[in-house]
């Protein structure tokens, strides 16, 4: 499943990046690596944005990046 | 008759809302000078401060979580410190927020300009409970550790006499991550290759251009075609 998917309240954790180019970069830049665990806080099908916790921070994403990022439910 | 000293050029590097401008203005002061950094609206801050005779010039860089090429105020930051070579970078890094930031950190180490850490928002850390070894971190990162609260001014003394401490050692040791062996293989024959151009190992740290070809980099690809040949 991608964090695109994880329901307000869910925590899942990071498997794999599937992107690469700036939007891959801006990504690991905020901490998006394999194993990182994500608490999603706000998430509404097609409603920008993804608000989540990682590593102690929030972090707003889009969906179009969010679909990108392969999660394992915790 | 003494020499006047010279002008140190020092850059404030560090991610956004870390407190660069914080710890900027607690260093120079009131003595400081805003313009736009060239063909770009962007605002450069310099401002200087006087160390037991030497004239210390800081750079505000854009705050940025790392130093790709991808966004303008990543190049520009980048574009300063691989053009204006200043004698140091102070990388004001948020220990309340401590692993992302060290991002950036690692990646300013990687570019072979000395650094100075100035380990801000240290209340907010102690707040959260967090206890950080700070001797470790300086023998790790090859670099002085010099925590800071910067909008109660505190630290300001220790972060001046590590600044001219790390400008007047002329022996700095780079900073280097280990990527692991398979990465490491081609990083070192890839930077074996750009040591037999003269052009480039003159002007820029050959570690830091290896990695960033690796990384397939706008940027390092332009250098190499132009100094390249
Ligand atoms: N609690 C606490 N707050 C701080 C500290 N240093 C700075 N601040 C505050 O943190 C906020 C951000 O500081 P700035 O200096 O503007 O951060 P900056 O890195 O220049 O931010 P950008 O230029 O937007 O990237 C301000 O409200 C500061 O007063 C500190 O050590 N502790
Ligand atoms: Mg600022």
């Amino acid at each position: 499943m991608t964090l695109s998917d994880v329901k307000p309240g869910g925590e899942c954790c990071i498997v794999e990046i599937h992107i690469g180019d700036m939007t891959g970069q801006r990504l690991l830049d905020m901490g998006f690596i394999p194993g990182a665990k994500i608490k999603v806080i706000r998430n509404a099908p097609l409603v920008d944005p993804v608000d989540l916790l990682i590593k102690g921070y929030h972090v707003s994403i889009r969906h179009s990046e969010a679909k990108f990022v392969e999660v394992t439910p915790l | 008759m003494k020499k006047e000293p010279g002008k140190i050029v020092i850059a404030v590097a560090g991610q956004p809302n870390s407190g660069k401008s914080t710890i900027f203005n607690m260093l120079t002061g009131a003595r400081q000078h805003v313009a736009n950094y060239p063909g770009v609206t962007v605002e450069k801050k310099t401002g200087f401060y006087r160390y037991k005779g030497d004239t210390v010039e800081l750079v505000d860089l854009p705050g940025t979580y790392s130093l790709t090429s991808y966004t303008q105020e990543e190049r520009i930051a980048r574009d300063f410190l691989l053009h204006e070579k200043p004698a140091a970078i102070v990388n004001i890094v948020d220990a309340s927020n401590l692993e992302r930031n060290l991002y950036l950190t690692f990646q300013l180490g990687e570019m072979g300009i000395p650094l100075v850490i100035a380990l801000n928002m240290m209340d907010v850390a102690k707040s959260r409970g967090f206890k950080i070894d700070t001797e470790e971190l300086a023998r790790q990162l090859k670099a002085s550790v010099v925590p800071t609260v910067g909008n109660r001014g505190k630290g300001k003394k220790e972060l001046e006499e590590a600044i001219a401490a790390t400008y007047r050692n002329t022996a700095t040791v780079p900073f280097h991550l280990d990527y692991g062996e398979a990465l490491e293989i081609s990083l070192n024959s890839l930077e074996k290759r750009l040591k037999e151009n003269p052009g480039l190992s003159e002007s820029y740290s050959l570690r830091w251009m290896a990695i960033k070809l690796m990384e397939n980099d706008s940027e390092a690809k332009k250098i190499l075609e132009k100094k390249g040949k």
